[in-house]
């Protein structure tokens, strides 16, 4: 697969890094080799769905889509001939296409080509057959065949995004665990709000969701089958549990769990059983964060006298510290292509979010605060969801592309905490 | 019930001779029964306002980021302590919080650190295991910086 020229991650030189001007994209309406009422029909999803694409890579910081004009009709052949001199003089460089067709089977064909305008070259191409219900999915999945050919990062349109929504405010505000796809579709709720919910945490294919609950008047970890709706508690005991986060594979949960006057880092199977312990110190160990490849578990721990970020083997060896700042470090957060950690930085009367490599290299700040935390990766590892907190305690989501774009504010109807941002669903 | 009555005259005695002693304090004279009588509680409310009020506060104050429990918290935890032996049938949480400005987890981790803490002093001066309980509210509620002694039962 060809890619078009593209600026690398500048995130490395941080503070004298301009964001690359984002690649134009243009995107004419889905067509359909189907005739009379069927292809209207036919042209009426394809249309939806170019909308569809069009937003989705609108937010990302490495595309900039033309508008789609519903007059830019192209007839079916076109899809694998697309006449590039007219894209050209749009100034696009890159284009997509592609065409929705009803099956005898009720189902539809969805095609979705991906083209470099300026060498008039094919870069892409993925087809779906899905039910007419799931025309939403497969634009996202075309939206990530796109953004995969033009960036080599992974798509993370057909992902989703838990959180707390928080309505009211102050301390009597209710927060209830809120899972939606990643464009704002399908918002639904998981729990009623009677209890104070935390850090919501989905399984790698969003199938199952940890988090933690107030219902017994302590915190302690969760456990909810989003397809039953069954849910348990992470352990049987009755100590203090937070901060889980699921293994790459989804098989097992790193959690803190207070022994005594400690908060230490244990690990348990997601299906149940007895927690192992991975640290010992005194203090407060806690923000497992698995790596991608599930070898290593990043974490923050005050044993050196500060808020520090650790890395370890996933059996507990091997503890070394890579963060070495004045401010405390906290909350590190894997990437999925392994080349960053996340973090909530925090100092004097401000809470920033940062990036360092695993070795400890390379660290940037990327937000100005003074209230982020939680940050979350992109699938692509190339932009990050994180909580914004004003003065008066409303959080709200943020997004951030890692080239050093402005942060951009996530649209929802409420306040909103604790975004956990889920792998893609397949 | 002789017993009781010796424990009243006890108390009446101690009374009088405490206000014997404090200068400037009014004596009780007939007309203070025009005043209305404060309302009798009764219950957990009572208690609570009795544990508070004999144990010189129900909340204890920690250094930023520190589960260190320091002489002034002794000091309250201890009359908490004595207070909790004179009344074994009641059940206390200590309830600790996180800082301002902290990130959540670890906010949480030290709130419980200091509900511990403050629950390991009590335990030290001889209060059963099983009357003290903990939670931490990091900084999901107001009260940063402190650990609070609740009443449940």
């Amino acid at each position: 697969m060809k890619r078009l020229l593209y600026p690398l991650l500048l995130v490395s030189g941080m503070a004298s890094a301009q964001p690359a001007a984002p690649t134009v994209i243009a995107i004419p309406p889905l067509t359909s080799p189907d005739s009379g009422a069927r292809g209207n029909e036919m042209l009426a999803v394809g249309w939806e769905a170019t909308e569809v694409i069009a937003a989705d890579l609108g937010q990302t910081a490495e595309l900039a889509p033309l508008k789609p004009n519903r007059d830019d009709y192209y007839a079916y052949p076109e899809v694998t001939a697309p006449t590039f001199s007219k894209w050209r003089s749009t100034g696009a460089k890159a284009l997509v296409m592609g065409f929705v067709q009803s099956r005898s089977d009720g189902r539809l064909t969805f095609g979705c080509y991906v083209y470099d305008v300026d060498r008039g070259r094919e870069l892409a191409r993925k087809g779906f057959v899905i039910a007419p219900s799931e025309w939403r999915r497969a634009a996202h999945k075309c939206s990530g065949v796109a953004y995969t050919a033009l960036t080599g990062a992974p798509g993370m349109f057909d992902t989703r995004i838990a959180y707390v929504a928080e309505s009211g405010s102050g301390e009597g505000r209710m927060r209830r665990v809120a899972v939606m796809d990643s464009d704002g579709e399908n918002l639904r709720y998981l729990t009623n709000g009677t209890s104070i919910v935390l850090t919501p945490r989905l399984a790698p294919k969003a199938q199952q969701l940890a988090y933690v609950s107030y219902a017994d008047g302590r915190p302690s970890v969760r456990v909810l089958d989003l397809a039953l709706g069954k849910e348990r508690p992470l352990i049987a005991t009755g100590a203090m549990s937070f901060a889980p986060r699921y293994s790459p594979d989804g098989s097992k949960i790193v959690f803190s769990m207070m022994t005594g006057d400690s908060s230490n880092i244990y690990v348990v199977d997601a299906a149940g059983g007895l927690p192992r312990r991975l640290t010992t110190s005194p203090g407060v160990d806690t923000d497992p964060s698995f790596s991608p490849d599930g070898s290593r578990i990043a974490f923050e721990s005050d044993r050196g006298g500060s808020q520090q970020l650790y890395v370890m083997n996933a059996d507990g060896s091997g503890q070394r510290r890579i963060s070495f700042g004045n401010t405390a470090y906290a909350a590190p957060v894997w990437s999925p292509d392994g080349s960053w950690i996340a973090f909530s930085q925090r100092g004097p009367g401000t809470r920033r979010i940062g990036v360092i490599r695993p070795d400890g290299t390379g660290e940037a700040i990327l937000t100005t605060g003074p209230g982020d935390e939680s940050p979350s990766w992109a699938a692509s590892s190339r932009a990050l969801l994180f909580q914004r907190s004003d003065t008066s305690g409303r959080s709200t989501l943020w997004r951030i592309a890692l080239d050093g774009t402005e942060p951009k504010p996530v649209t929802l109807s409420q306040g909103a905490s604790d975004p956990d941002w889920s792998g893609a669903m397949d | 019930m002789p017993r009781l009555f010796f424990f009243l005259c006890g108390v009446g005695l101690a009374g009088s001779a405490a206000s014997a002693q404090l200068p400037g304090l009014r004596r009780y004279t007939p007309a203070d029964h025009h005043q209305p009588a404060a309302p009798v509680v009764q219950g957990i409310d009572a208690q609570r306002a009795e544990f508070a009020a004999q144990s010189g506060g129900t909340t204890v104050y920690f250094g930023v980021g520190s589960a260190i429990v320091g002489a002034p918290a002794k000091a309250v935890l201890s009359a908490q302590a004595a207070w909790l032996r004179r009344h074994p049938e009641v059940v206390v949480r200590v309830e600790g919080y996180g800082d301002a400005g902290d990130t959540r987890d670890h906010a949480l981790a030290l709130g419980a650190r200091r509900a511990e803490e403050a629950r390991d002093y009590l335990l030290l001066l001889g209060i059963p295991s099983a009357q003290v309980s903990t939670t931490s509210w990091g900084k999901e509620r107001s009260g940063l910086g402190r650990a609070v002694t609740i009443l449940v039962r």
